[in-house]
């Protein structure tokens, strides 16, 4: 969805004879009969936002006059009357306009479906990447509160900007993201109310998506819709390098995708290894930990076939006690093998016992595919750990210098395949000392130095800054004086009709392909443009080489065609 | 010298940055003054050219006041500041109590549709007789370049093609519609569908085809064009329906027929008429032979070549030929039968017509949509034969036989049909040789063309206007907002093969929830392309766009209408 074209206001002057209102635009010549809303907008179109003059006008006309008459002025524009196209300069946009202050992000909440669908950690996680996104921006949010009702209060480190309005104003929340700020955080997981805040212009948004392990079924599509929903202002954050890699895999456009792990926190090292082994043993009954090398596998796996795997792994492996983190299989695998452990951490006092369990692991698995979570992996790594990733799509970037990777195929159904005999080689390889072990084990400790809370926060406010600067790319080319009319054209020679259009600038035909791109271009990303275009090639219409009979029993024996022929020159 | 005191443009006189300037209202400019203008302009409208140049001595030197006559001759020829012409607000403001409707018809004289005998090709002369009648149901302001008013409810007025689009919002409050001719080479047309403010557009439309597929072709780019209350006028169901099968929406061509002055196309006294033409002519044969008449330009897309080979055929019959001149065929030796009668004014006509036993309309030319000339002989009671082409037996209906043509599909030059002069000479027998036949055909030809009256063609156009603005008020924007998104396949398919789909937002572009529940919501491609469309483009175009995407007319059809319906469903 592409912002709108930006006019400058002509030098122009306005009068009333008659009882009618009238402006000339000076620059044109041209005297232009305005209504009483279009006059009042025009006073103010060069000093207010769109949003200003509405919520302005709002109270003396209905808000579809206002809609109209800004509409028609911006029509009129387009004719080069009283408004002007105009692209920002480049050199005056170069700087963020909030150097004095923090940003004012608008965070919009409805977390009550959210909330449910996500597991602990990750509502956990994004309740701490606000409070310290807090410390490097204002954050509101917006509540309309029913007449007579009290206002919201303030969430925490959010401000509740409490909205009232009258019961005759339709506008939805979107509109009232207009007014005043530099940025729109988007946090929803769904295709939700969220996606009208993209129709703002101007305002960078930066949607955030967890990758979480319970919204895998609608994580694909959640992702391809956002994509298209972008514009260059916005941006799409990810948690982990492999939720990139696979949109790219997939064709979707990646320019405004960014990764942003999510920070982690770490206790203290509390003991030495042996003694977390020995921790871990007691709690789960399971003396192996102590006597065997300990894995850990974070897993993202389906979970129907993340338990067929599991049970794999851990047959073909059962010289090692495995600690598998998973959400779901915690809670439904009933009986894993006798070398397994499987543990999910769902409220305060599981969370807090994690990092016993992550300081008793000698190597952690994982593979980089969505749903498996990145945080759990650093922090499981984070205590001096090497990893075995299996991957599609190289070491992921967050985890190179501590581990290897080892090839894995997936797709986007939840088949999951490594090579399960040289993955145990790798394992049994890295879980013995060596240099290179030992240089992983450096390396693991230093994530976290490397993603902490305040990091993730500076780099999402780097996001809106950098969406800032583009927002101005998004503008809409200006529509052509003439647009190119569409139509059929009779073919004489063949009796049939054709699909064409026409350009009266030249008084020809062009093709109907061309000027749909075009046209299209007007209101669409060129993301959404081949979309329409790959979708037509798979459906074997190519609009170009399409004619249509006319119905008229003319025989259709030849289909040849100019398809720029010129007419009536 | 200009020559003052001149009639103003209704004017506002303001000054921007030191700068003095006109606004002139009936034209939408602005000009730019000097101070010496400005000063005249004050007194234009009361004084001489010598008493403002004496006023203003005193002020300006005379060499810049005569700059300043200079200029303004100058913007009085570019039609600025200065009514040209009579002073029309005045008589409109005391005689105009109809409708209006601005007739823009770019190069023709407009006098000649009140002087109906310097006209000569029918639909010229059925333009005049339907504007003409027009004047009892509408005032009718033809674009031109001076005010006047030509006769009761006609006038020119000072708008040409040029000021149309800057005076759309007075265009609008002032007119009920715009009636305007399609004539194929043109295209000035085109921009003004753009422009949502003009009052409903009428387009009378004349020519089905002819000319290589241009005529279609010019036709359907207004088609595509047109707002969706704008429409053509066709003169016959035959043209209505030739179009139709071109396009998807044939609301848009309406049947307009023309009318016949049944007080001055009527049945006189048929020896009387025979005797006076022949003894005008000097052939007594005229008035003892059976004879069968035409009427038009002796040309071959009007069938002359065929009337000749009709008087060879049938050598016992006297064929009359009345026209402008015999053109080529003068040269020719021509059958004995054959008799030029000349050409008459059209008072005149009636007498010529009633003359003939029997009218033949041999026109083969790929514009012949009505035949107006059918029409008057059959007032006059004459029984008229004409070819199974175009709209002509919707004419004649039962009241004429129909003989046989060969219509051809392609042009062949400007020809689309060849009348069977056998079938032609068949049924000229039938009728002449049969009087209980003749007399009832005869009857029936003047009672069928009394139905047709200008009147009633007049009323039809106000009809129309009536019923574009009824569709206007039912016309709505498109404010749904749409995006266009990959689609994750499902797993039986080719992996990795994205298909593709269309969201609709639940808020439209005034930020209004316009669908409930869903926050998007599905739909296909087409659909979505249909929609997008439709944001800047008109059902038309969409129309022509989905014909190439959508093999399946049907279901292309299906998604246009069923995109209008979202559109209009949410307005």
């Amino acid at each position: 969805m592409l912002s709108r074209t930006r006019y400058r206001l002509k030098q122009h002057h306005k009068f009333e004879q008659d009882d009618q209102k009238y402006v000339v635009d000076l620059e044109t010549g041209d005297i232009v009969q305005i209504n009483d809303v279009e006059w009042e907008i025009l006073s103010r179109y060069e000093s207010q936002t769109r949003h200003q003059i509405v919520e302005a006008l709002k109270k003396e006309y209905k808000l579809t006059a206002i809609f109209d008459g800004i509409e028609r002025l911006e029509r009129l524009g387009k004719q080069d009357l009283l408004l002007q196209p105009t692209v920002e300069n480049l050199a005056a946009r170069s700087l963020h306009p909030y150097t004095d202050r923090k940003p004012k992000l608008l965070v919009p909440f409805h977390f009550t479906k959210e909330k449910s669908a996500l597991d602990y950690i990750t509502n956990l996680n994004r309740y701490q990447s606000l409070k310290h996104l807090a410390e490097f921006a204002e954050l509101e949010t917006l509540a309309f509160p029913e007449e007579e009702k009290e206002d919201v209060p303030d969430l925490d480190e959010v401000r509740v900007r409490n909205i009232s309005r009258a019961k005759s104003d339709t506008l939805m929340p979107p509109w009232y993201a207009m007014d005043g700020y530099d940025g729109i955080l988007l946090l929803s997981q769904f295709l939700t109310d969220d996606l009208s805040y993209y129709r703002i212009p101007d305002v960078p948004i930066v949607h955030c998506i967890e990758g979480d392990r319970r919204l895998q079924h609608v994580l694909l599509r959640t992702l391809l819709t956002l994509c298209a929903f972008q514009s260059s202002k916005d941006t799409l954050v990810v948690k982990a390098s492999w939720m990139k890699a696979w949109l790219a895999e997939l064709g979707a456009p990646v320019e405004n995708v960014r990764v942003i792990p999510d920070g982690i926190d770490i206790v203290e090292l509390t003991s030495d290894k042996a003694l977390t082994k020995q921790h871990t043993a007691t709690i789960f009954d399971k003396p192996m930990f102590v006597k065997q090398p300990a894995v850990g596998l974070i897993s993202g796996f389906e979970p129907n076939r993340g338990a067929a795997w599991i049970s794999e792994f851990a047959r073909t492996n059962p010289h090692l006690a495995i600690f598998v983190y998973d959400a779901m299989l915690a809670q439904h695998y009933q009986h894993p093998p006798e070398n397994t452990i499987i543990f999910n951490a769902d409220d305060e006092e599981t969370r807090a016992v994690l990092p016993v369990f992550f300081q008793a692991l000698d190597l952690v698995c994982f593979p980089a595919m969505p749903g498996t979570p990145l945080p759990i992996v650093l922090e499981a790594m984070a205590y001096g750990t090497p990893c075995i990733a299996m991957t599609k799509y190289g070491m992921p970037r967050e985890v190179i210098g501590a581990g290897v990777a080892i090839e894995a195929e997936w797709d986007h159904f939840g088949n999951f395949h490594v090579p399960m005999v040289k993955l145990s080689e790798m394992i049994n390889k890295w879980l013995q000392p060596s240099d290179a072990r030992t240089q992983c084990q450096g390396f693991a400790k230093e994530i976290v130095q490397r993603y902490t809370r305040k990091n993730a926060a500076q780099v999402l406010i780097q996001v809106f800054e950098e969406g800032f600067q583009r927002r101005t790319d998004n503008l809409r080319p200006a529509r052509a004086l003439f647009p190119p009319i569409f139509c059929r054209r009779y073919e004489p020679d063949t009796g049939t009709l054709r699909s064409s259009v026409y350009r009266l600038e030249t008084n020809r035909y062009d093709h109907l392909e061309t000027a749909l791109a075009e046209v299209l271009a007007q209101g669409h990303t060129s993301a959404e443009v081949a979309s329409v275009f790959k979708h037509f090639q798979q459906e074997s219409s190519i609009p170009v080489c399409e004619t249509t009979r006319a119905g008229n029993g003319f025989p259709d024996n030849n289909r040849e065609t100019n398809p720029t022929g010129q007419e009536h020159q | 010298m200009i020559g003052f005191p001149k009639i103003l443009h209704q004017l506002h006189l303001f000054e921007e940055e030191g700068v003095p300037y006109a606004a002139d209202l009936d034209k939408a400019r602005v000009v730019e003054l000097s101070t010496v203008m400005l000063d005249i302009l004050k007194l234009a409208e009361t004084q001489t050219d010598d008493a403002i140049v004496e006023t203003l001595s005193t002020s300006y030197e005379e060499n810049n006041i005569s700059e300043a006559f200079e200029r303004f001759a100058e913007l009085e020829r570019e039609g600025l500041l200065f009514n040209r012409g009579e002073d029309l607000e005045r008589s409109l403001a005391t005689e105009s109590k109809w409708r209006k409707l601005l007739v823009v018809i770019p190069g023709i004289n407009i006098n000649s549709f009140f002087d109906i005998e310097t006209l000569s090709a029918g639909t010229n002369i059925a333009l005049a007789h339907m504007i003409q009648h027009l004047t009892k149901y509408a005032d009718l302001h033809f674009t031109g370049s001076r005010n006047r008013k030509i006769a009761n409810g006609v006038y020119e007025v000072d708008i040409g093609i040029g000021d149309l689009v800057r005076l759309r919002s007075k265009i609008a409050e002032t007119y009920y519609g715009i009636l305007t001719l399609h004539q194929e080479h043109d295209r000035w047309l085109l921009p003004f569908y753009r422009h949502p403010e003009f009052p409903p557009i009428l387009v009378q439309n004349h020519a089905p085809r002819g000319h290589g597929g241009q005529a279609i072709n010019s036709m359907l780019r207004h088609y595509a064009a047109m707002r969706d209350y704008d429409g053509f006028t066709a003169p016959s169901d035959y043209v209505r329906d030739f179009y139709s099968q071109y396009v998807w929406d044939p609301s848009f061509f309406n049947t307009l027929p023309n009318g016949v002055d049944a007080t001055l196309f009527k049945p006189m006294e048929k020896m009387v008429a025979k005797r006076e033409i022949a003894a005008e002519v000097g052939d007594d044969r005229i008035e003892a032979v059976p004879t069968v008449g035409y009427l038009s330009r002796v040309q071959s897309e009007k069938g002359a070549s065929v009337y000749l080979k009709l008087a060879e055929l049938n050598p016992y019959l006297i064929f009359l030929i009345a026209g402008p001149n015999m053109g080529r065929y003068a040269s020719r030796k021509l059958p004995d039968n054959l008799v030029y009668v000349g050409f008459h004014p059209r008072e005149r006509l009636p007498l010529i017509y009633n003359a003939f036993d029997v009218y033949c309309f041999m026109s083969m030319s790929g514009e012949e949509t009505f035949g107006l000339t059918v029409l008057e002989a059959m007032a006059c009671g004459v029984p008229p034969i004409v070819p199974n082409f175009d709209g002509v037996p919707s004419v004649t209906g039962d009241a004429g036989l129909v003989a046989d043509a060969e219509n051809f599909n392609h042009d062949v030059a400007t020809l689309v049909s060849y009348p069977c002069p056998v079938d032609f000479s068949e049924k000229i027998n039938t009728l002449l040789n049969n009087a209980e036949m003749w007399q009832a055909f005869s009857e029936n030809a003047r009672q069928r063309a009394l139905l047709f009256t200008w009147d009633k063609t007049a009323r039809r156009i106000v009809q129309l206007f009536e019923g574009l603005h009824q569709k206007k008020k039912l016309a709505n924007p498109n404010r749904l907002l749409n995006v266009f998104a990959p689609i994750p396949p499902i797993e039986q398919e080719a992996k990795q093969r994205l298909k593709y789909r269309a969201l609709v937002l639940s808020m439209n572009a005034h930020y209004e929830r316009c669908l409930m529940l869903d926050a998007v919501y599905p739909l296909r491609v087409e659909d979505g392309v249909t929609l997008s469309i439709l944001k800047n483009h008109t059902a038309r175009e969409a129309e022509a766009i989905l014909a190439a995407l959508i093999p399946d007319e049907t279901q292309a059809r299906t998604t246009l209408k069923r995109v209008r319906s979202l559109i209009d469903g949410t307005a």
